[in-house]
């Protein structure tokens, strides 16, 4: 074997590892997303008892920021993580309202 | 509505100032230029109030945006959108270098293509086009390879490296040519099938939205901006001539509508001149005007053999008169102040 097609091949090898760490983390994160919903279904009960409106823009802009602020901290791209957590705080507070 | 802040604006304050805004209930998108830093406002505009805007640290101005098209307008990203194709190093539309796009008008077979795709890349085009659903007036006309196509598309974008442009036309098939495809092409017919809109925004990949034949510049403003509420940025609009009482072409090039664009909107803007003139021979000048007036890009359509074509033979080149508009190209492009894009430059200078 000449020593590009070994690199090729450690290559490939290193492909299918970060293919296979990436489908580790994608189930983690599915299970986080599905532990936030179950969260939010328990806030919109609270909210229910307490008389308050599942929508609450103020909370859900300062959850957004939070999730900006992190993001900077992380070097995770600020704007695409924006995007995904006002995404999920639609799929949320949907939850709740389908609870209600 | 748009917040301009001021210059030596931080990143708590940009924080701050997005956290309020999105508190009453509105979205916000940042462009940040070297001077000042840009805050779009996405929302019913009546629930912001200007006062409240004003007084938020770090916010200079204030100002309300009357057009309908908002993420696409001009205003929102005055720097201008370039749109890039990640794994083709240097295929970008909207920068200084001009782009062209190439191939042919439906994907015949596997030989065809590579022999266009060869073709059109050794004269000097950056991207490869070909439709593999073909959205045809009448119902009897040949309407594509479909899914075959785009698989022969997969393996000569391999072995060219030539990024793909094709089009979808059905929102069931948004996925399966997001699988195979660079650039996702709304055909004009499809302008304004907003459902289908929503569904290539939601891929995330580029999008190129065609002028539908009787729409307005506003029209295919709006069209953008269904593709761009869904969080993708990256539209790139192609003017490719609309009807008129003008039977001499296929259609009338509608030249103006180019600077129109580049004044209203951010987003790139190609032209295709292979439909707008709907024969050979007007091709080249039509892009030669394209190119003069403006345009970031051209889409051509070229065959190996335009008499057989099975479509749009009559407006197709043949890769002789493709190359020679290639060579005649790069002077309009330097006197409209543009490059040639680098995949055409380095393959002028093997040549």
């Amino acid at each position: 074997m000449s020593p590009e097609s070994r690199e090729v091949e450690a290559a490939r090898e290193e492909l299918a590892r970060l293919r296979h760490d990436i489908e580790e983390m994608d189930r983690a994160i599915i299970r986080l997303v599905a532990g936030r919903v179950e969260l939010a279904r328990r806030v919109g009960a609270a909210k229910r008892v307490a008389g308050l409106p599942a929508l609450d823009p103020a909370q859900e802009a300062a959850v957004v920021r939070r999730a900006s602020e992190i993001a900077r901290e992380e070097g995770a791209p600020e704007e695409d993580v924006r995007y995904l957590f006002w995404h999920l705080i639609g799929t949320s507070r949907r939850a709740q309202l389908a609870e209600a | 509505m748009i917040l301009i802040t001021k210059a030596e604006v931080t990143d708590a304050e940009l924080d701050h100032i997005r956290e309020r805004v999105e508190a009453m209930g509105a979205r916000t998108h940042v462009s940040r230029g070297e001077q000042r830093t840009i805050i779009g406002c996405i929302g019913d505009e009546s629930l912001l109030r200007e006062g409240a805007l004003l007084a938020i640290p770090g916010v200079e101005s204030v100002m309300p945006v009357l057009k309908p098209y908002k993420l696409a307008g001009r205003d929102f990203r005055p720097d201008g959108t370039v749109v890039r194709f990640g794994d083709a190093a240097g295929t970008a539309i909207g920068g200084r270098p001009l782009i062209v796009i190439a191939g042919p008008c439906s994907v015949e077979g596997r030989e065809m293509l590579g022999r266009t795709a060869q073709a059109v890349r050794a004269a000097g085009a950056a991207m490869l086009r070909g439709g593999a659903f073909k959205p045809r007036t009448s119902p009897y006309a040949f309407q594509g390879l479909g899914t075959a196509a785009l698989r022969m598309l997969r393996d000569v974008r391999a072995a060219t490296g030539l990024p793909v442009v094709t089009e979808v036309m059905d929102t069931r098939q948004v996925e399966v040519v997001a699988e195979y495809a660079d650039m996702l092409q709304i055909g004009a017919r499809n302008m304004q099938n907003f459902a289908l809109l929503a569904e290539v925004g939601r891929t995330q990949r580029p999008v190129l939205i065609k002028r539908g034949l009787s729409a307005t510049v506003r029209e295919l403003l709006m069209a953008a901006e269904y593709v761009m509420a869904q969080g993708n940025q990256d539209v790139v609009l192609c003017e490719r001539g609309i009807r008129t009482f003008e039977t001499a072409t296929r259609n009338t090039l509608d030249v103006s509508a180019i600077p129109v664009l580049k004044r209203e909107t951010h987003l790139p803007v190609i032209v295709d001149p292979s439909h707008a003139g709907g024969q050979a021979y007007l091709v080249e000048p039509l892009a030669f005007a394209a190119v003069a007036a403006g345009a970031d890009g051209l889409l051509i359509e070229v065959h190996p053999d335009p008499e057989h074509a099975l479509s749009d033979g009559d407006q197709s080149l043949s890769f002789e008169a493709f190359a020679r508009l290639m060579a005649r190209l790069p002077a309009f492009a330097e006197a409209a102040g543009r490059t040639m894009s680098p995949a055409a430059a380095r393959r002028e200078g093997v040549a």
